[in-house]
């Protein structure tokens, strides 16, 4: 008998710095580092434009966590922390990012990152985390008008979907795409608890029924649940989503149908949203501060 | 400068024994804002209203639903455990089925002398509750007499008539300097100064105020003021959510809470029949939402407040399955907003979950643009 190691809920770490931008040039070098209850992410910009990012699981220890990412997105780019103008830290562990010049919350970011990654035209961010959801009104600068965050519940986050790919044993990577792959959709398992829809979808394979059809009704659930959120705060166009369940096809484009409505696509990794808002508030804190010095 | 009312706070239960120590009378306890107190302490009793532990419990489940409000379980399970052991008596005046059922149980399971139900009425909006709640009043009036063996006078019933008043006029005193542009009281005093006035004998209360008021007048706080908030809803005696809220650059500068300016707004008008003046007292003050129909009168008044206390955004609270908030939080959100205050709805439970909770607040004071951030 064999026994799989595999952890199946691993999505892919990554980092990236755009070579043709010499950071050293910029007049400010800016950084936000979003140490979220899932994955952390680390964004350097120079003069506004995205230069180097990193992003990676949280640990145990957020200021490990955001010194990781940091350090990760510095990697071979001949920067170092002192480089870095300001730094502003996000994301649930934001207290907890030691090198960090201030804090401003994630749903802040989000409408300033999202407003970056897909243009002033967007009204409505939808930001599908880890442990939490948020949906978030913003004018055409990035500023929250609104917002609504889920409730003390998993169900409908990116800690379900890890949940689920374990259990099936799919890369978390490919749920999505798999989770299309079914002649008809089935109806969707609870939406209320991600324990609840686990041992939902267990007796479902003991009904026989496939992993793609599982999860395409886990899904369909996830789907539902943030339809219920986004309706409570009402949807205006341009629509976006961000986070990392953004990724995810089988939940987007379930999201779309029942909003009927399409939401936008970026160029941009859809998980760096939070941190890429707070590099650009730390940029514009550093100058308001300059010219506070100069007067 | 808050000392005296912050340590009757964290220690009531010692306030109410030494008080029974010093005094020739019981301890009444009250299980809503609508329980007329002159009454009580005019009979040389102690109302105590009885708040919040904010301690997480197991004995309620076979007397309370579970889907009843978290305040309402937390009150029974004081009272199952004994916290409350030197009451003699309770009063209920009707406002919630949730209320009314933790005064149910613990008058079936809790040792008292004395219980009384009093039939409160929750249509208020018609001149039939007038005489209707005097005669209420009447019936408590005789019960409690036959209870103490002892008569109420009517000069007495005056007497306590005007002490409260003079607590509640003190309180707004306080409560008015808040209106200033860098209030010297924070959200957290206010709240300690009015949840203490539940069980402190209005005398004391009163003398603790008076002593307080003329150093009010010159104080200055070591902090900044931030978003100025102003919270509304169910009953809240949470002060580590207000202690919170202030720590991440916000004063709350009033409420509308039953636990807060809804308690102590009105004073008890002299018209002659002192009976009849309590009773109008307690129909014409700021209503709770089981008594606030057919029309709201409530969101007027918590507009007129948010102007004069000069508000930046509101914070709605609801207890966990408060139905009647729970029924006004979407039209007081909607007519709040017309007239250009945010609001931010949170829901609480026994205990809040601070960080959940910081992170809305937060991005709450994020949107009011109280720091430029762009």
């Amino acid at each position: 008998m064999t026994e799989t190691t595999q952890e199946f809920w691993r999505w892919k770490e990554s980092n990236w710095h755009d070579e043709s931008i010499d950071p050293k040039a910029a007049e400010t070098v800016s950084a936000g580092v979003d140490v979220g209850s899932v994955s952390s992410q680390a964004v350097v910009m120079a003069d506004g434009k995205l230069y180097a990012y990193a992003s990676m699981r949280t640990g145990s220890d957020s200021p490990d966590s955001a010194r990781n990412a940091m350090n990760w997105a510095l990697e071979n780019t001949g920067l170092n922390l002192e480089d870095i103008h300001y730094t502003v830290g996000t994301g649930y562990g934001r207290v907890n990012v030691p090198f960090a010049d201030r804090t401003i919350t994630e749903i802040a970011c989000h409408a300033r990152g999202g407003n970056m990654m897909y243009g002033p035209s967007v009204r409505t961010i939808l930001d599908m985390g880890g442990q939490d959801c948020k949906a978030i009104h913003c004018d055409e600068k990035g500023k929250v008008t609104n917002f609504l965050m889920n409730d003390k519940c998993a169900a409908g986050t990116g800690r379900g979907m890890e949940v689920f790919a374990d259990l099936l044993a799919v890369s978390v990577e490919d749920v999505g795409e798999l989770s299309l792959d079914v002649d008809e959709e089935p109806p969707p398992v609870s939406s209320t608890c991600v324990v609840f829809a686990k041992s939902e979808a267990s007796s479902l394979l003991r009904e026989g029924w496939s992993k793609k059809r599982v999860l395409a009704a886990y899904c369909s659930a996830m789907a539902h649940r943030v339809v219920s959120l986004l309706e409570r705060i009402g949807v205006e166009k341009d629509f976006a989503i961000t986070g990392g369940i953004a990724k995810n096809a089988g939940v987007v484009t379930r999201l779309e149908k029942e909003l009927k409505l399409e939401s936008l696509k970026s160029n941009y990794d859809t998980q760096i949203a939070g941190a890429l808002g707070a590099a650009l508030f730390a940029r514009a804190l550093v100058e308001k501060q300059r010219k506070k010095v100069a007067r | 400068m808050f000392d005296k009312f912050i340590n009757w706070y964290e220690n009531r239960h010692d306030y109410a024994r030494q008080w029974l120590d010093k005094n020739d009378g019981e301890v009444v306890g009250c299980f809503c804002s609508y329980a007329p107190e002159e009454l009580i302490y005019a009979a040389g009793l102690l109302p105590v209203r009885m708040l919040g532990s904010h301690e997480p419990q197991d004995v309620t489940e076979p007397h309370i639903f579970g889907m009843f409000c978290p305040f309402c379980r937390d009150v029974l399970a004081q009272g199952l455990k004994g916290r409350y052991d030197y009451m003699k008596g309770i009063l209920l005046a009707q406002s919630c089925l949730h209320l009314r059922q933790a005064f149910t149980s613990w008058k079936n399971h809790v040792p008292s002398d004395w219980a009384f139900y009093l039939y409160m009425p929750n249509k208020l909006q018609t001149e039939h509750a007038r005489p209707y709640y005097r005669g209420e009043l009447d019936k408590l009036r005789k019960s409690i007499e036959g209870w103490t063996g002892h008569a109420i006078a009517d000069e007495t019933l005056r007497e306590t008539a005007e002490l409260y008043n003079e607590n509640r006029r003190l309180m707004r005193e306080v409560y008015a300097m808040r209106k200033q542009p860098d209030p010297p009281v924070t959200g957290l005093e206010a709240m300690v100064m009015v949840a203490s006035s539940y069980f402190v004998d209005k005398k004391e209360h009163n003398a603790e105020l008076k002593r307080i008021l003329p150093e009010l007048k010159s104080r200055r706080l070591d902090r900044d003021t931030g978003g100025r908030l102003m919270i509304v809803g169910s009953e809240n005696d949470d002060t580590e959510f207000v202690k919170m809220v202030e720590s991440v650059g916000a004063t709350v500068v009033t409420d509308d809470h039953c636990t807060g300016s809804r308690y102590f707004w009105n004073l008890t008008q002299f018209n002659g029949d002192i009976m009849q003046d309590i009773a109008n007292r307690y129909i014409d003050r700021p209503p709770c939402p089981t008594k606030d129909w057919e029309e709201r009168l409530r969101f007027p008044h918590i507009l007129e407040m948010a102007k004069e206390f000069n508000v930046e955004g509101v914070i709605l609270i609801q207890q966990k399955f408060c139905d009647p908030h729970e029924c006004d939080m979407v039209p007081l959100k909607e007519y709040l907003a017309k007239e250009g205050y945010p609001t931010l709805f949170l829901e609480f439970d026994v205990t809040v979950p601070v960080g959940q909770m910081r992170i809305r607040v937060e991005a709450f004071l994020e949107m009011l643009g109280v720091e430029e951030l762009f």
